[in-house]
C-alpha cells in the first residue's frame, strides 16, 4: 500500500529525512518509532503531499505521490498530532466540512456523516460547539472528520498524545477497529513505546532522520538477545568490569547502575553477583525485566526515547487550552 | 469535473467561515465600534469646522463612503493572522491534507472574508441612517456598493495572506498590518479630496487601491456619477486577480 524508496527531505543545512525506505502491505498498522525531532511528521508530510521531497520516491496504492498529489489525498486521511478540529464550529459541521472537501457524493454524506459519529461515540454531542469537549473527545471528531471519506490509507501523527491513559487506550481501540473492520492501512508515529507495542504490526524505529531498524515487537525484542538485568552497584565503574567479563551493556549511567542483556536472565544473575562480589562490588539490587521497545531503542540510538514526553504533552495542552478559549 | 470540485471547494471553505460568524455574531457588533467613532466624533467635529471642500456635498456624505471602505479594509487586512492561527494549531495542515486544490482554499478563505465585508456594510448603512446622512439607497446602487465590499474585502485579504506567509507570526502580523493601515486610509480619497493633495501623496493615491473602492462607493451611495466606475472596478479586479495568484503562490510557505 506505502512503498517509500531513499526518500531525503533537507531544510537548509538541517536533513530531517535521511534517505528513508520502508513499506507498509494492506491492512497493516505500521509505526514510525522515534523522539522529538526525529523526522516522522516531516515524513509523513512529505507522503501526504504537504511538503516537496528534497529527493528520492514513494507511492501510495501504486500512485506516485509527486506525480499525482491531488489523486493521493483522495485516498488518505490525515491526522496531525496538532489540534485540527475547528472549536467555533460544532462536531457535526467539523465533519461536514471534511465530508464535502472530501468529495463525498451528497446522497451519502449524512449517513457516513452518522456512521463517524456513531463509530467515534460523538453523536450524542454532535452539535455542540467543540470548545466544550474534552480532550479525548476532541482526538476522536479529528479521526472521525477523516473517516468520512473511508480512507484506504491513514496517518495519524502521534493519536494518544496528551491524553490520559484511560483515554490512551480507548483511541488505541478505535485504530485497532478502524483496521479490523474496514481494512485500513494505518501509519502512525509514535514516541510511545508502550503505544507501538500494542498498535503496532510492524515498526521502524527513526533517529536523527535515518530508519535504524525495521520488524515486528517481538522480532525487535528477540533481536536484543535476552532478558535484561539491570544491577545497581557502589562502584561507579561497575560496567568497565562487567565489559571485561565478557557481558553486552545496554547502558550505564554513572551512578553505579547498569543494565546488560543476557539470554536466560533467571540463571545468569547468580553468577553476575558472584562476578562482582569477586571483583570487590559490593551490589545493592538487582532487577530482571522484559525486554521493552525503549531497549531495542536505546540500543539503536544510544539514548532513550522518553525523555522528551512532558513537552510534548504540555505543548499539546497549551494549544488545546489556546483553541477552547478561542481567537 | 474539475471545475464542480473547485467550485464545491470555494463554496464549502467560504460557508464554514460564516457559520463561524454566526455560531459568534458579537464579533461583528464590536467591529462596528470604529466606524462609529470616525462617523460621529471625527465626521460631525469636521463637518462644523468646514475646511474641507466637498463641493455640493456635505462632508458627512463625502466621508460615509470612506468610511466604509475603511471599516472594511481594515479587518480584511488582518485576515493573515487567522491562517497564521490556524498553521499553529495544525487546522491548516489538515485542511491542505484534503483533495481540494490550494488555491480553490485561498479563493474561498478570501471570498468568505469578502462576504463577512457584506455584515460590516450593513451596519454602516445602519449607522448613516441613524445619524441622517443621505445616501442613495436604491437597489441598484445598494448591489453594487455590495460587489463592490466582496471585491475589495477579498483584494486586502488576499495580500493579508501573502504577506502572512513571508511573515508567518502573528506578532510581525500585527505589527504589518498596523503599519499599513494608516497609510493606506491616509494616502487615499477616504476623508478627504485627492485635490487637496501635495504632487507626491497624490501619485501614492492613484496607486493605493483603496481610492478606486472609496471613488467607486461614492460614485454608487453620493454622487451618481458613473464615469470613473469602470476604471475603478477594472483596477479593482486585476488587483484581486494578482494579489489571490501572488497568496496561491506564496501559500505552500506559510507551513514550512
Amino acid at each position: 500500500m506505502i512503498e517509500v524508496k531513499n526518500l531525503t527531505k533537507r531544510f537548509g543545512p538541517y536533513t530531517a529525512v535521511d534517505d528513508v525506505s520502508f513499506q507498509v502491505g494492506k491492512g497493516e498498522i505500521f509505526g514510525l518509532l522515534g523522539p522529538n525531532g526525529a523526522g516522522k511528521t516531516t515524513t509523513i508530510r512529505c507522503l501526504l503531499t504537504l511538503i516537496k521531497p528534497t529527493s528520492g520516491e514513494a507511492r501510495i496504492s501504486g500512485i506516485d505521490v509527486l506525480r499525482n498529489p491531488q489523486q493521493v489525498r483522495q485516498l488518505c486521511g490525515y491526522v496531525p498530532q496538532d489540534v485540527s478540529v475547528d472549536g467555533d464550529l460544532t462536531g457535526y459541521e467539523n465533519l461536514l466540512l471534511y465530508a464535502k472537501l472530501y468529495y463525498v457524493p451528497s446522497a451519502v454524506r449524512k449517513k457516513r456523516i452518522q456512521e463517524a459519529l456513531e463509530f467515534m461515540e460523538l453523536t450524542d454531542r454532535a452539535n455542540s460547539l467543540v470548545k466544550t469537549y474534552s480532550g479525548g473527545m476532541m482526538r476522536r471528531l479529528e479521526i472521525g472528520q477523516v473517516l468520512v471519506n473511508q480512507p484506504q490509507v491513514l496517518f495519524l501523527d502521534e493519536p494518544s498524545i496528551g491524553l490520559d491513559p484511560v483515554a490512551k487506550r480507548v483511541i488505541w481501540d478505535y485504530v485497532i477497529r478502524l483496521r479490523d473492520e474496514f481494512d485500513t492501512t494505518i501509519l502512525l508515529t509514535t514516541h510511545d513505546m508502550l503505544e507501538a507495542d500494542e498498535l503496532c504490526d510492524r515498526i521502524a524505529i527513526m533517529n536523527l532522520g535515518k530508519i535504524a531498524v525495521t520488524g515486528s515487537p517481538e522480532q525487535l525484542k528477540a533481536g536484543l538477545g535476552g532478558d535484561v538485568v539491570s544491577v545497581s552497584t557502589s562502584e561507579a565503574d561497575c560496567g568497565t568490569v562487567l565489559r571485561q567479563l565478557g557481558y553486552q551493556l545496554l547502558s550505564q549511567s554513572g551512578d553505579g547502575v547498569c543494565d546488560l542483556v543476557v539470554t536466560h536472565g533467571d540463571q545468569e544473575i547468580p553468577r553476575i553477583l558472584e562476578e562482582l562480589k569477586h571483583h570487590g562490588i559490593m551490589t545493592k539490587s538487582v532487577s530482571l525485566k522484559q525486554a521493552t521497545l525503549d531497549d531495542v531503542f536505546l540500543q539503536y540510538a544510544g539514548k532513550r526515547i522518553g525523555d522528551s514526553e512532558t513537552d510534548w504533552r504540555s505543548t499539546r495542552m497549551m494549544r488545546r487550552t489556546l483553541r477552547r478559549l478561542g481567537q | 469535473m474539475t471545475t464542480a470540485r473547485l467550485v464545491t471547494s470555494v463554496f464549502t471553505i467560504t460557508e464554514f467561515e460564516l457559520r463561524k460568524v454566526f455560531h459568534d455574531p458579537s464579533q461583528i457588533f464590536i467591529r462596528a465600534i470604529q466606524p462609529l467613532l470616525w462617523l460621529v466624533v471625527f465626521g460631525e467635529v469636521f463637518a462644523k469646522v468646514r475646511v474641507l471642500p466637498t463641493t455640493s456635498y456635505s462632508y458627512l456624505q463625502f466621508l460615509t463612503p470612506g468610511v466604509l471602505a475603511q471599516s472594511v479594509i481594515f479587518m480584511a487586512i488582518f485576515f493573515g493572522i487567522t491562517l497564521v492561527w490556524e498553521r499553529d494549531l495544525g487546522l491548516l495542515h489538515k485542511l491542505l491534507s484534503t483533495p481540494a486544490p490550494r488555491y480553490s482554499i485561498i479563493i474561498g478563505k478570501t471570498f468568505a472574508a469578502g462576504v463577512r465585508s457584506i455584515f460590516q456594510a450593513i451596519l454602516v448603512f445602519v449607522l448613516a441612517l441613524i445619524i441622517r446622512v443621505q445616501l442613495n439607497m436604491d437597489p441598484i446602487s445598494i448591489l453594487g456598493v455590495l460587489f463592490v465590499i466582496v471585491l475589495s474585502g477579498m483584494c486586502f485579504s488576499s495580500l493579508s495572506i501573502f504577506l502572512a506567509s513571508l511573515l508567518k507570526t502573528r506578532e510581525r502580523m500585527m505589527g504589518i498590518g498596523q503599519a499599513i493601515t494608516m497609510p493606506l486610509f491616509f494616502a487615499s480619497s477616504a476623508i478627504y479630496p485627492i485635490d487637496l493633495m501635495p504632487d507626491w501623496l497624490k501619485i501614492v493615491a492613484r496607486v493605493n487601491p483603496l481610492s478606486y473602492v472609496v471613488d467607486a462607493l461614492r460614485a454608487l451611495l453620493v454622487t451618481g456619477d458613473f464615469s470613473h466606475l469602470p476604471t475603478d472596478l477594472g483596477v479593482l479586479v486585476l488587483a484581486v486577480v494578482i494579489l489571490v495568484g501572488l497568496a496561491t503562490l506564496s501559500f505552500r510557505r506559510i507551513i514550512d
